[in-house]
């Protein structure tokens, strides 16, 4: 689904080269849950930037979904962005001035979609994450977890083969933070594959498979997926207590 | 289109948007009817007066001294200037349009009418008056040097041949019979007969309703020592020819002074000075309140821009092209545009309904305020562009950075 070979990211000015991401590999494959940690500051952001599409890379290569994204035109980038990948921010960057519904309708409207498909999208993503009944409620009228389930609708609303989460519970407190977790692997158990980059080793234990990023470079990569310890009540609360 | 949303995110954020808007709708209010008033002056600037006023000019001459006989030294100069190389032709005459100064009259159809049938004024010319005035003759006659009679400033003016223009002939005799048919310029007998009809001139007034209504009258009119002399000159030879006439005067008699030569591109420049001031002034502002709204649209959006630079960067995660940002931003300017313009409309037909209840202003025809919308449409659409391209450029990983 994502793999990246030999993948450098250098920061250039006319004194310095910083390496963001050196030689970096990952393999990640279709319905794997992904855990991207590591220190602050070690690449993680880079990675889930580049993963994304958001940003371009210096060298090696990038396959997404068997597409070589190396030499994308900008606009490329965007339509492939829009139509493979789902973003949930630590923020939930929500627009603050839409809807729920018109919010979960930014991604499907860039994609070109019809009226009554947007409609139809939009309706069942919320529903999954429980909040069908307040499509006509603004992100302030909802607290941090319901705004973050509004992401996860919106990523899921175009139907994207991967998840891309950048701290996804880092904003929320832990009661909120196990609402999200269990709707990610729920998404996950699905079918969607996740890449969720975490610096709590707690939630990064849920997933199959950790990466630990260090200095821009892959440290530990727990290649054979793991099997899925059953959640219970508490785990992660009690993790980020 | 992202109309619906867009409109729905600004109805959050009403107040910069009725700020612009009411900006908007204040400057097409204005602009239209401002340029309305610049086009009828304009209009008024540029009406035609008959002559050739490229090549004619005119000045006055007024002798001193004892002795000095004006009559003789007006026939005399004129057979001077008439002799002038590059001169076309030359006559007295007691006005020249665009002056602001002459003599105006009633003019009838009966005797000892009341109100009389029309309003003119006289021009006193010699018979190379039509030749020197440059107008054209349509129908009958020019005077001959036998008509011309000596005049006397006091006198009852009751000549007894005229010529006059074709809007005095006209509304005198609407059924287009004026040649031939006799008129009262005096309120007593004897009666003066249409003997020619000119195409067009003016009267000297700028303002005067009936500004085509002209007498043209055989007279030798001096006003005691002080004659004033129109000379049209041959073609491109006007500025050649007025150095050449004031030398030729001053030579000629010594006991007068020669007057300013004005051409009569002078004279019309002079004549319409308020009206070419304001217009300039409109004109001014017209320029400052484009500019100002085209600031305004240009501030409120580069403020937009940077406070939304987050929400720009998330919606290209999401898949926004930079195109989408671009369209989004100029379409977010077209929606407040138009609202703007919508009520500007309605306000630039208020204004004129207005200015024709209180100055008498003609109403602003109608395509005025489309032409307007298509303007402002475009001042807004370039206005925005700038913060648009900014905002489409800006990058896609803003939306994962935690300010």
């Amino acid at each position: 689904m994502l793999k990246m070979t030999h993948l450098q990211k250098v920061y250039r000015t006319h004194l310095i080269e910083t390496y963001a991401l050196r030689d970096f590999s990952i393999n990640v494959r279709e319905g794997e849950f992904v855990a991207v940690t590591g220190p602050s500051g070690s690449g993680k952001t880079t990675f889930l930037n580049i993963a994304g599409l958001l940003e371009e890379f210096t060298g090696g290569e990038y396959l997404l979904d068997g597409v070589d994204v190396a030499g994308l035109g900008d606009d490329a980038r965007s339509r492939l962005r829009n139509e493979k990948i789902g973003f949930i921010f630590q923020s939930f960057n929500l627009i603050p001035d839409l809807n729920l519904f018109d919010n979960v309708d930014v991604p499907l409207r860039y994609r070109g979609f019809g009226a009554a498909d947007r409609k139809k999208r939009i309706e069942e993503s919320l529903s999954r994450v429980g909040l069908a009944s307040r499509m006509k409620h603004y992100p302030a009228e909802l607290s941090g977890g319901q705004q973050q389930r509004v992401a996860i609708a919106r990523a899921l609303a175009g139907s994207p083969r991967l998840l891309l989460a950048d701290e996804p519970t880092g904003n929320l407190d832990s009661l909120m933070a196990r609402g999200v977790m269990e709707l990610l692997e729920e998404i996950n158990r699905q079918g969607t594959t996740i890449v969720m980059v975490t610096h709590d080793p707690e939630l990064a234990a849920r997933a199959h498979r950790n990466v630990h990023v260090i200095d821009g470079q892959v440290t530990d990569f727990d290649d054979e997926p793991k099997l899925r310890r059953p959640v219970r009540d508490g785990d992660t609360a009690a993790a980020i207590a | 289109m992202e109309i619906r949303p867009i409109l729905s995110a600004l109805m959050r954020s009403k107040v910069s948007m009725i700020l612009i808007g009411l900006q908007v709708a204040l400057t097409l209010a204005i602009v239209c009817n401002a340029l309305f008033i610049i086009g009828q002056r304009l209009e008024l600037m540029n009406r035609p007066s008959g002559m050739n006023e490229a090549d004619t000019f005119m000045f006055g001459s007024s002798g001193f001294g004892q002795g000095y006989d004006g009559r003789a030294v007006m026939k005399s100069d004129l057979a001077v200037l008439r002799q002038i190389p590059g001169v076309a032709d030359a006559t007295p005459s007691n006005s020249v349009p665009m002056s602001g100064g002459g003599w105006g009259s009633g003019i009838s159809l009966q005797p000892k009418q009341k109100t009389s049938s029309a309003d003119t004024t006289f021009y006193m010319v010699d018979d190379h008056g039509l030749n020197s005035f440059g107008v054209k003759l349509i129908a009958g006659r020019n005077f001959t040097p036998a008509e011309i009679e000596d005049h006397d400033q006091g006198a009852r003016v009751q000549p007894p041949v005229i010529i006059v223009t074709k809007a005095l002939a006209d509304k005198l005799f609407p059924n287009g019979d004026a040649l031939g048919k006799q008129v009262y310029l005096d309120e007593d007998e004897p009666r003066s007969t249409i003997v020619g009809i000119v195409e067009k001139t003016q009267e000297p007034w700028i303002d005067s309703k009936d500004i085509e209504h002209a007498t043209f009258i055989p007279y030798f009119l001096p006003y005691g020592n002080y004659t004033r002399y129109l000379v049209r000159a041959e073609p491109g030879r006007r500025d050649e020819v007025m150095k050449a006439v004031e030398q030729k005067m001053a030579e000629a008699n010594p006991s007068r002074i020669i007057g300013k030569l004005r051409s009569l591109q002078q004279v019309r420049h002079e004549a319409y000075a308020n009206d070419r001031a304001m217009a300039i002034i409109l004109g001014a502002v017209i320029a400052a309140l484009l500019a100002v709204t085209a600031l305004g649209i240009v501030g409120m959006a580069s403020f937009w821009v940077a406070q939304r630079t987050r929400q720009i960067g998330t919606r290209r995660a999401l898949g926004a092209t930079k195109f989408d940002i671009l369209r989004y931003f100029q379409t977010e300017n077209f929606i407040i545009t138009t609202m703007g313009l919508i009520a500007g409309g309605i306000l630039a037909y208020g204004l004129s309904l207005w200015l024709m209840q209180q100055y008498q202003s003609p109403r602003l025809p109608w395509y005025y305020v489309p032409v307007g919308f298509l303007c402002l449409w475009a001042l807004g659409q370039l206005a925005v562009l700038g913060p648009a391209l900014r905002a489409s450029r800006v990058p896609p990983a803003v939306a994962t950075r935690n300010v």
